[in-house]
């Protein structure tokens, strides 16, 4: 390791210092503030130093890591995602009653597995990454101890979680079997020099996709989704509906790249079920939800669904298309469950549609933004989420994925009637009276503006998406 | 590279396949939790057997290393995982899984 690989890494070096340094403030005395504006500090100082890096900066950290500038824009994405959350959980944890100061050591170190994971070109690095994530994320979702149900959801992402790895680890050791390598780059030479793959890589390859497509929640591996979306605490939510998931399909995007995927039929097809599978069971189940964090849970499923249909273009167009797509998906769950986090309070999580009836007349601000968030996932034009969607179809179109596109139009019309379903709950006049108990103002001002942003990105890429286009056409 | 003691390489493949086929029966069939740990144990250990056995026969190092990067994040998984336990069992005074069935569809 040399210095320029040290400047290679310092992002990372950054995220776990942080962790440190909150380690010890704990120690030395529980303030939630303090450990609260050390973590965002440097997350904002990591996110700076990140633009410091030429867009075409390329550093091989062999075998394990390349930073390159698809890993730069997915680490800095995972960086200013890990930023708005940890803004929102201010608010949210300081009204509850539990230890609040551990939460921000797990969420850096899960950030830190996340940004492990979209650098890595190695099955080692690729492991460790995912695990420092999900080892995190299960201590994330079971944090609020004394609630009902987040025990439940603890266990139940964890054996889940754990199972998933092992798969993926079963895939890996069975592709090592036959290549003998584990690096993304010698596992596309063995594929290069063999006509037909063997059985027992093919079996590898396919452990390897479960293992993956558990993380990701695609159907038929979607089951722990809504029960830990609802279990887990909003803030963390969030976290895992954007970091976790888009991390793997960064992961995902490279790897296939570096093996050529696209080529294989059989993977193609594949992918085409699972996409197919996620988009009808995602939309069709989320119509009958009340519950909002479970109706986001399934509009998330079909939402990886759309992605891959991008995924499975393949070439730098598919490429373009996932990513800019996860920048929109990002921005509008985080808004999304940024505004579920405001509105709870102190005992419970204000996930019931009945808790946003009348909005509009209570808090009129709140409730236009979350319509905002709302058309866009649904892709409404002038969000981001049309322009996403316009490119997810454009890709779809451009590789000739016909039944793949009409399957995405079909869904979303579908998934257009949940959306509009909850806007109109907020219309309603019917007021109902709320009580809880009121914090500082300020408190309220960091959540406020927080989503006040990420509704003027929402609009700003909806309406002139070439800036973000053309840094993501750069980094590609 | 001769395979050691003479045993065919096809045999370790075999043998981590059952392995691992045993602790995913074992985790979709029990109903205990610490059990389900267990079983999730035995299929990382099928998977270590498996990279061990292909690392000597391929006279390679990797294999081997990436088995002890897979022992530490087993240990990690399971200290988070029995804490996590131990909060569901002060919660519901069981450790069968059956119970957590109030988060449904």
């Amino acid at each position: 390791m040399n210095r320029s690989d040290l400047y290679s890494l310092t992002p990372l070096l950054i995220l776990s210092s942080a962790a440190i340094l909150n380690f010890f403030s704990i120690s030395i005395k529980r303030n939630h503030k303090v450990i609260f504006a050390i973590t965002v500090l440097s997350l904002i100082g990591d996110f700076i130093f990140l633009t410091s890096y030429s867009l075409y900066h390329q550093q091989h950290i062999d075998p394990l890591l390349v930073v390159d500038g698809f890993g730069i824009f997915n680490i800095g994405l995972i960086l200013l995602t890990t930023l708005v959350v940890a803004l929102m959980s201010y608010a949210y944890f300081e009204q509850r009653e539990e230890r609040k100061e551990e939460y921000y050591i797990l969420l850096i170190l899960a950030a830190l597995g996340a940004c492990i994971m979209v650098i890595s070109k190695h099955f080692v690095s690729f492991f460790l990454g995912l695990e420092v994530l999900s080892v995190s994320l299960y201590s994330l979702i079971a944090y609020l101890r004394t609630r009902e149900r987040s025990d439940e959801a603890g266990i139940k992402y964890l054996i889940l979680a754990a199972f998933s790895s092992a798969f993926l680890l079963f895939g890996m050791s069975l592709i090592y079997a036959t290549t003998g390598k584990m690096d993304f780059g010698g596992i596309g030479y063995y594929l290069t020099t063999t006509q037909d793959i063997p059985l027992i890589m093919m079996a590898g390859l396919g452990m390897l996709i479960v293992g993956a497509g558990f993380k990701l929640g695609v159907v038929p591996f979607h089951m722990w989704t809504p029960d830990v979306y609802e279990g887990a605490p909003t803030p963390v939510t969030a976290f895992i509906a954007t970091v976790s998931k888009g991390g793997m399909i960064a992961l995902l995007v490279r790897f296939f790249n570096a093996i050529n995927g696209y080529q294989y039929e059989s993977f193609t097809n594949l992918f085409t079920v699972l996409s197919i599978a996620s988009m009808f069971v995602g939309n069709i189940l989320a119509l009958r939800q009340t519950n909002l964090k479970r109706i986001l849970a399934y509009s998330s499923i079909s939402h990886i669904g759309y992605l891959l249909v991008a995924f499975l273009s393949g070439g730098s167009m598919g490429a373009q298309a996932t990513t800019f797509y996860l920048v929109a998906y990002f921005i509008t769950t985080l808004g999304a469950f940024g505004i579920i986090a405001t509105l709870s309070d102190q005992h419970r999580d204000a996930e019931l549609i009945d808790d946003y009836r009348g909005l509009l007349w209570r808090r009129p601000l709140t409730a236009v933004a979350f319509s905002a968030m709302l058309l866009s996932l649904a892709g409404i034009p002038l969000t981001a989420g049309f322009i996403a969607k316009f490119y997810v179809i454009t890709a779809g179109i451009g590789t000739q994925h016909w039944l793949l596109v009409f399957c995405l139009v079909v869904n979303s019309v579908i998934g257009l009637y949940y959306y509009i379903k909850i806007i109109a709950v907020m219309f309603d006049q019917k007021l109902q009276i709320k009580s809880a108990k009121e914090l500082h103002p300020l408190v309220y001002v960091i959540s406020s503006v927080t989503i006040a942003v990420l509704a003027v990105f929402l609009f700003w890429l909806g309406v002139s998406p070439e800036g973000m286009l053309s840094l993501i056409d750069d980094v590609i | 590279m001769q395979p050691q003691n003479g045993i065919p390489i096809d045999y370790y493949i075999w043998l981590a396949a059952a392995l691992f086929t045993i602790g995913v029966l074992g985790v979709l069939y029990r109903r205990n939790a610490i059990i389900i740990f267990m079983c999730i144990e035995l299929m990382l250990n099928a998977v270590n057997v498996l990279l061990v056995a292909f690392s000597t026969y391929l006279n390679d190092a990797a294999g081997q290393v990436f088995v002890f990067f897979i022992m530490a994040v087993a240990a990690a998984e399971v200290a988070v995982g029995l804490a996590i336990l131990i909060m569901m069992y002060r919660n519901t005074k069981t450790t069968d899984i059956n119970i957590l069935n109030r988060l449904k569809w």
